[in-house]
């Protein structure tokens, strides 16, 4: 690949988006107000056009070579002549992560002309919206650009700037300010690990570049020769699968992401759904070689998203905010994507990030688009019947729906039978879970479906129920054709019976095997798949999907009492999820009070105590103040003479006790 | 050609000085009110110049200058501040007064450049009066107001008072060296009777110890620091942003050239003294700064305060080809850079101001800014926290260097111990310095829109706030380039490299 050119296309990605805020930023409130969008439409845009050659370029490149860091300049130096740069590592990884980010950020951007407007009229803070939205893409970029550990941490706190200030877009509204402060602040604390391990790496490497350190794990040295210890890799692992799970919304730091629906929803879509919160996916695979190294970190990490990804499942079966299911659907997706990586299917893993952005996005939107049309009300038991009112939305959704289910032959099939399978081949139990997580998946977005869009017509007092508008209708289309069709990408199409007519694994893991190889070189028996096992499971988890839907249909449509009926027999169990089993609460009692206390009690030492001292301190110069103004005849003298006894003290010290 | 055609920037600034003084009595209003502008096209050409002929190299004699990359940086960085400092002044001084003003900083930047370039004794006494006396009268100026001219005068006399224990300390260095020339080879030098004397003796002890002394007010050093607040809170905002640099910056290119010159060879005795110098300085800027409600008052100690970090690079000293990470003199350099324009952003923000036509002064007057002003209270928030060292601002990476340069001493360096412990005291000082940075950006942000102020500052302010608060983030983000000058700088600071100093001499007039 040819560096300048590179360079060029990296330029142009990273400076874009960060223009068109600062421009909306300037002149949105004065001069653009209502045209705003155009600004981070372009900058995106641009984004966009310089992803996909960059795309291009690696691609043509291949496998082999597709791989490059550009320094783009040198930001300070450590010791003499030893840098901190600032480069950029573009690989296939990095390429499809930034197609995801800046189409998606576009198809997000054009969707927000219209929704971030009441009845044609752009809402307050329009130009501040637009303004975020190109700084968040911006960080994002940084984040899956930057090519040693400190840009990565630089975009990861970024990412998790914009994700506050656009959680409380609407600050006025109390929810909304305790919901960004929420995120911010478990975001915190999955951070505090990554700062950890950011500096462990450093001490233990005496670097940050991804390929210095990296090509260390490999041969197993420190820095200053010595072995490197699995101890010392399993604790940097597990430091950075904290930051992943803070910023991924894993267990026990899910807690965030639900409440941070109380964003605009075009920011669930984008930020919420589709890019940052599957930051922590990336980071993981990208520092593939320091897990892989590591067993355990690898086991932890799948257990923990296999767990999460069931404990999300089954808390998302009984909400009723639309947008909060599909939040607690999206944590479970995540549990997913971290179950692959710890299966070793780092490929398997990115390609469900890939495909989950497309659907989860649409599904985000589409339910924005029915807030929109319901004016503000997302609350499944207050309308339904949608279909005939909004075609397009309840078409595009449906196909968001059945995606996500893992319908066949639809995007987020493919993708999540990857996973399914990886988890099987390692672990039967993991595998299980995921099998049943996947009908948990298909019953609990169906019956969304079908409470929103299926039985008799009903819609809000005084709302009036109409279809969207050209600029909303627009995005949903895209997403919903990527929905179908995405999945394709890792496809291979063989000849002979139905049995053989697909290979899961196709070009989309041979595109990422430079990037994966660390997990492949560690379980190199993940390739010899048997032929049957991988055929049935395809057989098996369609059959899920379906029989999730299925059910969905039974309970909530053809037979609504029956669901009623099951809801009484288990009043406890219902209880516990629809109260997410206590957890906000245990956090409430158990973590967040004491600190109030221990934060109360610092506040009054500080007050009482230290403020004392302080006082009692300065109390000293003021005496000195009051015995030396007494000498003082007028000011300037007072200044001359201290300056004269300072020099004769000071020669005094020199001279003759120094002398 | 002749050599003194290298002066040729120091020359410029000087004679636009003159031209903008002889502007100034025009008859007619529109005429004086050019004078700004004349300065800034000095400055220019002077760059211009510096860009072609001043190129480090020979020391000139009998001239008493020597042009090296210290020179150089020197030169440059008060060139760019110096055009700054034109542009947030452009509106303070009186209509009939606009000619005297400029004039005056114009000189004053004169002084400062040739400083960098001094190489005798009395061409750099001269040179740093230079820097001074201007600002004397610019304090007077600044204002009809008769704080003003109590500062001035406070001003004044104590700085007068400094001058002569500062050359009563070059008599003594001129009676133990013989000669008043700084180094070189030919016809004996101060750096020469060092190294021939191996160490330094008592005699040019104390002319050293008495030089500092004087300098030490340059840089408002504790315990010659007590002018500080009174002067910057009599003067005009815009002035005082001007004040924090210019001389301290003479001050410290003072300091570099009279320990360049004794090889970096302080007597313990002496070194323990600025290290107590430099310990005070910090606590009692940050302590005084932090019972302040007077924000000029605050910044004023603030500005005591940054001399005693600065001091740190100065006590570390040069480290021939490393970082500003190893090297003490190249950090301060730096630094010196950062703090001149991050407090003149701070002043000048201050100085846009009024409150009722009158100044504003006060945090209670700045309460609720970034609603009456966002983008003032934007750049003023930008430069507290550079202050602050806080990052994304240069005034972190000014920090991180000057600190980890105390840090990179050898662990069998005798002040190891010693440097660390002032390092120690140093962040505990700018935690403390947080404290009422924070202050400033909380009256902004947080506070109920109560104030008073509404800015009234002219175009040209607004535009040379704009470049300070933008360059602290600028210089975070690609510091290297002012950074790389910081250490050629640094590294003609370095003793080894006084082997290669050759001389010119003057041809015959």
């Amino acid at each position: 690949m040819d560096a300048h050119r590179i360079q060029y296309w990296v330029l142009l990605v990273l400076l874009a988006p960060p223009a068109a805020s600062i421009l909306a930023a300037a002149l949105g409130p004065r001069f653009l107000r209502g045209q705003t969008h155009w600004l981070p439409i372009l900058g995106v845009g641009a984004a966009l056009v310089g992803s996909v050659n960059l795309f291009n370029q690696v691609r043509a490149a291949g496998e082999a070579h597709g791989s490059i860091v550009v320094e783009l300049y040198r930001w300070i130096a450590t010791v003499p002549d030893q840098w901190f740069s600032v480069n950029v590592l573009v690989d296939p990884l990095t390429a499809i992560m930034l197609l995801v980010v800046t189409g998606v950020a576009l198809l997000v951007v054009v969707y927000s002309r219209e929704y971030m407007s009441d009845h044609g009229h752009p809402v307050r803070g329009y130009e501040r919206f637009f303004a975020y939205l190109a700084l968040f893409v911006f960080s994002m970029c940084v984040l899956v650009l930057g090519g040693n550990f400190l840009l990565l941490y630089l975009g990861w706190e970024a990412v998790g700037l914009c994700s506050y200030l656009l959680i409380g877009f609407y600050y006025d509204r109390p929810s909304a300010a305790a919901a960004a402060k929420k995120a911010f602040l478990v975001n915190r604390i999955g951070d505090f690990g990554f700062g950890l391990a950011i500096l462990l790496i450093y001490v233990t490497f005496q670097e940050l570049d991804y390929q210095a350190v990296f090509a260390m794990v490999d041969a197993g040295t420190t820095a200053s020769g010595e072995a490197l210890t699995s101890g010392r890799v399993t604790a940097i692992a597990l430091l950075l699968f904290c930051g992943a799970a803070g910023k991924s919304a894993q267990f026990p730091l899910y807690v965030w992401l639900p409440d941070a629906m109380e964003g605009p929803s075009p920011v669930s879509a984008l930020i919420h759904a589709a890019t940052m919160v599957t930051a922590g996916v990336y980071m993981v695979v990208r520092c593939g070689a320091i897990f892989a190294a590591s067993p355990l970190a690898m086991a932890l990490v799948a257990t923990i998203g296999a767990f999460t990804a069931l404990l999300a499942a089954t808390i998302a079966l009984v909400q009723f905010d639309m947008k909060r299911i599909l939040a607690y659907s999206t944590i479970s997706q995540l549990g997913y994507m971290f179950l692959g990586v710890g299966m070793y299917a780092g490929s398997a893993a990115i390609f469900h990030l890939f495909t989950h952005a497309f659907f989860k996005a649409l599904l985000f939107l589409a339910a924005g688009s029915v807030m929109h049309a319901m004016g503000g009300v997302i609350d499944l038991r207050r309308f339904g019947g949608l279909r005939r009112v909004m075609p397009w939305t309840y078409a595009t959704m449906l196909i968001g729906a059945l995606s996500l289910a893992g319908i066949p032959l639809l995007s987020g099939f493919w993708s999540k039978d990857a996973i399914i399978h990886a988890a099987f081949e390692n672990s039967r139990l993991l595998g299980w879970i995921g099998l049943l997580t996947a009908l948990l998946t298909a019953f609990y977005t169906f019956r969304m479906v079908f409470l929103a869009f299926h039985g008799t017509t009903r819609v809000p007092d005084g709302v009036h129920a109409h279809e969207a508008g050209a600029w909303i209708k627009l995005p949903l289309v895209v997403l919903a054709v990527g929905s179908i069709f995405a999945g394709y990408a890792d496809v291979t199409f063989l000849s002979g019976g139905f049995a053989g007519a697909f290979d899961p694994h196709g070009w989309f893991s041979h595109f990422l095997s430079s990037v994966t190889a660390p997990f492949a070189m560690h379980h190199a028996e993940f390739a010899a798949a048997g032929h049957m096992q991988k055929y049935g499971l395809l057989y098996m988890s369609s059959a899920v999907a379906i029989g999730g839907v299925i059910l969905a249909y039974s309970l909530y449509v053809d037979s609504p009492m029956l669901g009623l009926i099951i809801r009484r027999a288990f009043p406890k169990t219902h209880q516990l999820l629809s109260n997410k089993y206590y957890v906000d609460e245990a956090y409430e009692s158990w973590i967040v009070q004491p600190l109030r206390r221990l934060a109360a009690f610092c506040y009054a030492f500080d007050r009482y105590v230290i403020d004392g001292l302080v006082w009692l301190l300065t109390a000293v110069p003021r005496l000195a103040a009051l015995v030396l103004r007494v000498f003082e005849q007028g000011r300037l003298q007072g200044y001359g003479t201290s300056m004269t006894i300072g020099l004769a003290a000071i020669l005094f010290l020199i001279l003759v006790i120094g002398g | 050609m002749n050599p003194l055609i290298q002066m040729s920037p120091e020359v410029c600034v000087v004679l636009g000085g003159c031209l903008v003084c002889l502007i100034g009595v025009a008859r007619r209003s529109s005429a004086r009110a050019v004078t700004s502008s004349v300065a800034l096209v000095t400055l220019v050409v002077a760059m211009a110049l510096t860009a072609w002929y001043g190129r480090p190299g020979d020391a000139i004699q009998p001239a008493g200058l020597l042009i090296t990359q210290l020179s150089m940086y020197v030169r440059w960085i008060t060139l760019i501040v110096g055009v700054l400092i034109v542009l947030v002044n452009a509106g303070t001084p009186a209509d009939e007064e606009r000619g005297e003003f400029f004039g005056m900083i114009l000189f004053s930047i004169a002084g400062v450049m040739l400083t960098g370039c001094a190489n005798d004794l009395v061409v750099l006494f001269l040179a740093v009066e230079l820097v001074s006396v201007p600002t004397y009268i610019l304090v007077g100026l600044s204002r009809t107001d008769a704080r003003a001219s109590e500062a001035a005068v406070k001003y004044f006399f104590l700085g007068a008072l400094a001058a002569a224990i500062m050359v009563y300390g070059f008599s003594f260095l001129y009676g133990a060296a013989g000669t008043t020339v700084l180094r070189g080879a030919s016809g004996g030098s101060l750096s020469e009777h060092v190294a021939s004397a191996g160490r330094l003796t008592d005699f040019a002890t104390i002319g050293l110890l008495l030089a500092f002394a004087g300098l030490s007010f340059k840089i408002a050093a504790v315990p010659f620091h007590a002018y500080a607040p009174d002067v910057y809170e009599g003067a005009a905002s815009s002035v005082t942003g001007l004040l924090g640099f210019l001389p301290k910056l003479a001050g410290f290119a003072a300091m570099i050239h009279l320990l360049t010159a004794i090889g970096w060879q302080l007597p313990t005795s002496l070194l323990w003294l600025l290290w107590g110098v430099a310990a005070a300085t910090m606590t009692v800027g940050n302590v005084l700064a932090l019972l302040q409600t007077n924000v000029k008052r605050m910044l004023a100690y603030s500005s005591i305060a940054h001399s005693g970090y600065m001091l740190i690079g100065l006590l570390v000293g040069p480290a021939l080809g490393a970082g500003p990470m190893h090297d003490g003199v190249a950090a301060l350099l730096f630094y010196v850079a950062v703090y001149g324009t991050m407090n003149l952003g701070a002043f000048a923000a201050l100085g846009s101001l009024t409150v009722r036509d009158e100044p504003a002064e006060t945090l209670d007057d700045l309460a609720g800014l970034s609603r009456r002003a966002p983008w003032t209270a934007l750049a003023l928030t930008v430069c507290a926290f550079s202050l602050m060292g806080f990052p994304p601002t240069a005034g972190f990476l000014g920090k991180v260097y000057v600190f980890s340069s105390a840090f990179s001493l050898s662990p069998w360096h005798p002040f190891r111990t010693a440097m660390v412990v002032l390092v120690v005291i140093a962040v505990i000082n700018s935690a403390i310095g947080a404290a009422y940075y924070l202050r400033i950006a909380a009256a902004c942000y947080l506070r109920d829109a109560d104030g008073q102020s509404r800015v009234s500052g002219d175009f040209m302010l607004r535009v040379g706030l704009g470049i300070c608060g933008a360059a602290m983030v600028v210089l975070f983000v690609i510091p290297k380039p002012l950074v790389d000058r910081a250490r050629y700088a640094a590294a003609a600071a370095h003793p080894r490299r006084d082997a290669h100093v050759s001389v010119v001499e003057l041809p015959p007039s």
